[in-house]
């Protein structure tokens, strides 16, 4: 099958998935339990390296942009350039990549392993949807949880840009918060929110998807969790490029 | 002592058709009916106009070297893969082309037991076995009733807190069987569940499936390609004698065993339909073959 074929091929199956899913979030059954598991697995498992992927690229802005921006005398803009670069773009692409990393070749490879293992026909032996047991759960899931994990990686990127810009470049907190204020309004914070539940989408699709369709036992776990992250990964990039002129169209807004 | 009474008491296997038979016209209609079933994936044929049926209460033994297609038939029962044309009928039901919500109607009746057992690792043994009746939503008290009961039949209530790391490649086949009965169905499928086993072991997993062939009612197809499994399904039968105890007796001794066949796939087609005896004179060179080894 040739690359074009293939993608073609792949990308009707994640529709189809897609169908699935939706079907069986509106007829049922639900697995409630199962889908609070996954929050818990991904939201709360995630929760320590969101925060600190957030709290360094916070500081890294500042520690980058500062100088420039003093150099200029708009030294007191820092938190504003922060703010907007962190709550639109690397917020929510950060986070979900960092998620893709973690948690979409967790779902691949325990699919995946499902699959080689005959758990997933034994699951449909046994008269279970695994779309419904296993593929909406996780993507309800990375849906709730994504967006959460975007504002707290937010939260935190503000405060090691506010650390960092007060002990490295002794600017008053008082300005770097009245600077942030003054960065974000309502609209970046909505479009920091829509950004997070589309991505939640993608990888839970594409993950659910390669884990599925494994092929060639252990050895076929191990391709199938790297094809998830890396196809999620890129993904999730491309689609932040629409995304961002979808919302700027929308809330006709510009970057700084 | 009656053999409900029996079961009740010491094997306690599921509640099935043995206690409420099935009336003569029931009994006329195949569990499992093959008509020219043919499956090809790319240019390999794997299946070539495949007929069979299985009667109630019948064990079929589908033997045949690795790649002659046993493992796809249980698939196509169960509706994991479509056959690209021919007719599949369960229980008189025509379900070749059903979707995949009838299909999931239908296998509620079927039981399935996996080559490797296929348990979920990430559920203990009570979770495994309860794993169909938790998700039907009945009562906690009565699933624990059920899943006790059916590690009973397979001589396992031991493990009953262990998790599948923790068992032995038999234990975990025995588990599986236990899983596959809990509904009560009246189709049981076995995939290989003797493959890997020392015999004593492979001896114990065939004596499950003649208890549930000969005081269950159940219609089981049995793949395998092991010599031994053929010599105990085909020879042997299971009676409750008069203390209660089930008892393996061999075929000649009282009666002659007529609801276990046997069919012998090659290249995806019938090489061979008939009884043990049959097959063990037959003239055809890969039966001869397969059967003593050269």
């Amino acid at each position: 099958m040739n690359p074009v074929s293939k993608f073609l091929y792949e990308l009707q199956e994640i529709a189809f998935l897609t169908w699935r899913v939706l079907v069986g979030i509106k007829r049922g059954p639900r697995y409630v339990t199962e889908t609070i598991d996954q929050m818990d697995e991904i939201g709360v498992g995630s929760l320590v390296i969101i925060i600190l992927t957030g709290f360094f690229t916070g500081g890294v802005l500042i520690l980058q942009a500062y100088p420039t921006l003093a150099f200029y005398g708009a030294q007191t803009q820092a938190g504003q350039g922060v703010a907007t670069t962190l709550v639109r773009e690397l917020g929510p692409v950060l986070t979900a990549l960092m998620v893709a990393g973690r948690v979409g070749s967790a779902i691949s490879a325990e699919i995946g392993s499902m699959v080689v293992s005959q758990q997933i026909d034994a699951m449909r032996a046994l008269g279970t949807s695994p779309v419904r047991k296993l593929v909406t759960p996780r993507i309800v899931a990375l849906i709730v949880a994504l967006p959460l994990l975007t504002v707290a990686s937010d939260v935190f990127g503000l405060i090691g840009g506010g650390l960092v810009a007060k002990q490295i470049y002794g600017l008053d907190t008082t300005v770097y918060t009245s600077s942030v204020r003054n960065g974000i309004n309502i609209d970046d914070v909505i479009g920091g929110i829509i950004k997070p539940l589309v991505f939640g989408v993608i990888i839970g699709l594409i993950a659910c998807h390669k884990g599925l369709s494994t092929q060639g036992g252990t050895v076929g776990v191990g391709k199938s969790t790297t094809s998830a992250v890396v196809s999620a990964s890129i993904s999730v990039i491309i689609a932040d490029f629409f995304l961002s002129k979808v919302l700027q169209t929308l809330f006709k807004t510009t970057l700084f | 002592m009656s053999l409900a009474e029996h079961l009740t008491e010491h094997e306690a296997p599921p509640e099935t058709d043995f206690e409420a038979p099935l009336d003569n016209r029931q009994r006329i209609v195949p569990a499992i009916e093959f008509s020219d079933v043919e499956l090809a994936f790319d240019d390999v044929v794997v299946l070539d106009k495949v007929t069979f049926r299985v009667r109630r209460g019948e064990t079929k033994i589908v033997l045949g070297g690795s790649g002659t297609g046993k493992s796809t038939i249980i698939n196509l029962i169960l509706g994991l893969i479509k056959p690209d044309s021919g007719r599949i009928c369960i229980d008189g039901e025509d379900v070749t082309e059903y979707e995949e919500p009838e299909m999931m109607r239908v296998r509620k009746k079927i039981g399935m037991v996996f080559q490797e057992g296929a348990l979920f690792d990430s559920l203990s043994v009570y979770e495994n076995v309860a794993y169909r009746l938790h998700e039907e939503g009945v009562d906690e008290d009565e699933v624990e009733h059920e899943v006790r009961r059916m590690l009973r039949f397979v001589n396992l209530e031991d493990a009953i807190d262990k998790m599948p790391i923790e068992l032995s490649g038999g234990m975990r086949r025995r588990v599986g069987i236990a899983r596959a009965l809990v509904g009560n169905p009246s189709i049981v499928l076995f995939d290989e569940p003797t493959a890997g086993l020392d015999p004593p072991t492979a001896r114990t997993i065939c004596e499950l499936a003649i208890k549930l062939r000969d005081l269950e009612d159940v219609s089981s197809i049995f793949v395998t390609h092991e010599m031994n499994n053929l010599d105990y399904l085909s020879s042997e039968y299971a009676i409750v004698d008069e203390e209660g105890n089930v008892e393996f007796e061999t075929e000649g001794e009282r009666l002659c065993l007529i609801n276990t066949e046997v069919i012998m796939l090659k290249d995806g087609k019938i090489a061979f339909s008939g009884k043990d005896e049959q097959l063990r004179m037959s003239p055809d060179p890969y039966i001869h073959r397969f059967i003593r080894g050269k």
